[in-house]
């Protein structure tokens, strides 16, 4: 194999790296010739003139040479072998993407680990929270007072909130259209009926998903990158007597008592709107409110609400369970949680409705 | 594919710093956290091309101290002051414009999850604009083989081990080849193989590139082998500043304690019982 000999310049930097690549690039006609570099006038180099060597012997490289040096001395000598590393291996070549089939079946793969994993905490979490506390393995009755004080108390703010500004935005809707067949005492009845059946339901999984479930998956996916969740595990400790099932059942107490309370807010916002714009006297606007308020319409309501409260619990330990990386997947895995409680928040409330109004009516 | 044998054999001792102005120098440093005070009439200069290091027991104020050097805290009385300009009294710009003149290393690394850690290197080269784009992939490749990563390139920090994490977080931190770079617990839960090859890196960049290290550590074994001179700590206060033979023959109790690793009083009394 031929190779060609080039003088290296005095100083090796980012002035004269370019110029002995050229020189290089210039000097290899033939394929498969070998560069023998020569320092023997060199007396220094930097980190931009080693770089510049990177490049140069990829470039020899590329034409199927190899790339050697002689004659190197001084500093110049330990400055090639702290960069020999860099010099002799090729870079590494990013990683090829996944065809069709094989992101179709590694996407399948794993839907189902995913699968698997949430029906094992499901099954974990019905023994642990229903279960063993009959068996003597214990509660954590403090962390369950906490998770309520956490996830209920301090949201009752936000949840008035949000439900009375729904029953004022709904009120102020239908009565425009009300007012058009003088029926706008009948607004009374839809708001009850829409915050019974549904609304204050779904407005407050909503804002406790948003709030609480999110929190949960942000918390556990933490403990999980910071190795908090393998410390319980390596102390023997189970993660969903510990973790998941206290979050459970303080979701299954509070959630209803929030809902209750979002289903008062929304119609007094709707009150609001009829009592103080459309001028009917207080009594008549919660009689006839009071009129439609039916049990079945609550229970519909409440029944929802204790799926909703398992659903916003289990996909957020689920989600943080799952988190791979750092930081990025702790943010990653929080959003999802978030997305997953409101997609299934509608699935379940397509059921409910189907349930509800078409197969039991 | 080979390299010819080197001419010299070059060893890896650390060299004397240069004289002259210092390039970093604390002055009565006070840092307060509430009521307490971490640090309290710190005074020492770090000099150009020296690798400076910082020592003392948990809790000391040797990362508070470090943070304050890298103008990453303010401190409540004294001046730091970064070739002949206090940082404490900069401006946002005129911070940010020293600050990239640094490098600082992070005990935990600091590499940014969501880049690959070829990317979190370049991340600077990018950003400052002082290197051709072109030759950044290089650059990167060059940083990442000095600190033996040449095959993590395309790797995210959540594929690393702890040790790599810390290597390529000095990868990152040398990118610009600044003439000052901090470094905080550079061993700390790496193996021992790799620790000294750290040291070693150290050394070589030090001594090749003239790079000022001031390193934060508590191994005997890294400060023996690459400290030019030492500051102690303890409970805030300098109660040490000079070379290792100086340490060797000291009479500060705390210092000789440190380095024959012998336990408090109360630790020994604990384990007697």
């Amino acid at each position: 194999m031929s190779e060609i000999r080039l003088k290296c310049p005095d100083t090796l930097n980012a002035e004269s790296g370019p110029a002995l690549l050229e020189e290089v690039k210039g000097g290899l006609p033939e394929e498969g010739q070998n560069v023998v570099l020569d320092f023997s006038r060199t007396r220094s180099m930097d980190s931009m003139g080693s770089a510049w060597l990177m490049r140069l012997a990829e470039a020899v490289r590329g034409r199927g040479g190899e790339l050697r040096w002689e004659h190197a001395s001084g500093d110049v000598v330990a400055f090639l072998d702290l960069v020999k590393p860099g010099l002799l291996t090729r870079p590494t070549p990013p990683e090829r993407a996944p065809g069709f089939f094989e992101a179709t079946g590694g996407s399948a793969i794993n839907m189902v680990t995913e699968l698997r994993e949430f029906w094992n905490l499901v099954i974990d979490t019905i023994y642990w929270t229903v279960l063993a506390p009959f068996e003597g393995r214990g509660f954590r009755w403090g962390l369950f007072i906490d998770e309520m004080h956490e996830m209920g108390v301090r949201a009752v703010q936000i949840v008035c909130l949000m439900n009375f500004l729904l029953g004022l935005i709904v009120a102020m809707l239908l009565s425009k259209q009300a007012e058009a067949y003088g029926i706008q005492i009948f607004v009374a009845d839809v708001v009850m009926i829409g915050f019974a059946r549904e609304l204050g339901a779904v407005m407050t999984a909503t804002v406790v998903s948003a709030r609480t479930g999110a929190a949960i998956a942000a918390e556990i996916a933490t403990m999980q990158v910071q190795e908090e969740i393998d410390a319980l595990r390596g102390m023997g400790l189970n993660v969903t007597q510990f973790l998941v099932s206290p979050k459970l059942l303080a979701m299954l107490v509070v959630l209803p008592c929030l809902v209750a309370l979002g289903i008062v807010c929304g119609v007094l916002g709707g009150a609001v709107w009829g009592i103080f714009v459309l001028d009917f006297e207080p009594s008549v606007w919660f009689n006839e409110t009071l009129q439609r308020c039916e049990l079945r319409d609550i229970v519909e309501g409440m029944t929802k609400t204790i799926v909703f409260a398992v659903m916003i619990v289990l996909v957020g330990c689920h989600n943080g369970l799952r988190v791979t990386g750092g930081s990025r997947g702790v943010g990653l895995m929080t959003t999802r949680a978030v997305v997953m409680d409101i997609f299934f928040m509608i699935i379940i409330d397509i059921q409910f409705a189907t349930l509800f109004y078409y197969v039991l009516e | 594919m080979s390299s010819n044998k080197p001419d010299t054999e070059h060893g890896r001792k650390p060299v004397q710093a240069k004289n002259g102005a210092p390039i970093i120098e604390v002055r009565d440093l006070v840092t307060r956290y509430g009521e307490t005070t971490v640090l309290d009439g710190i005074s020492c200069a770090v000099r150009p091309g020296e690798i400076f290091v910082i020592i003392g027991g948990s809790g000391s104020g040797k990362t508070t101290l470090l943070k304050h050097m890298c103008g990453l805290l303010q401190p409540a009385a004294g001046e730091i002051v970064y070739r002949g300009q206090d940082i404490t009294r900069m401006d946002e710009d005129e911070l940010a414009q020293m600050q990239r003149s640094i490098g600082i290393a992070f005990q935990s690394s600091g590499l940014f999850n969501s880049m690959t850690v070829g990317d979190n290197v370049a991340l600077p080269l990018r950003e400052y604009g002082e290197v051709d784009n072109s030759l950044i992939p290089d650059v990167v490749r060059m940083k990442l083989s000095l600190v033996g990563l040449a095959d993590a390139e395309n790797k995210l920090p959540s594929e690393l081990s702890g040790g790599m994490r810390k290597r390529a977080g000095l990868a990152r931190a040398i990118a610009l080849d600044p003439p000052l770079v901090y470094f905080d617990e550079p061993s700390a839960g790496i193996d021992p193989i790799m620790a000294s090859g750290l040291d070693d890196l150290i050394l070589d960049l030090n001594r090749l590139l003239g790079t000022t290290f001031v390193i934060v550590t508590h191994e005997l074994d890294s400060i023996r082998k690459v400290a030019h001179r030492i500051l102690m700590l303890d409970r805030g206060k300098v109660i040490f500043l000079g070379t290792m033979e100086e340490a060797d023959h000291t009479d500060v109790e705390r210092v000789r304690q440190f380095f024959e690793r012998r336990p408090d009083e109360f630790i020994a009394h604990r384990n007697i019982a």
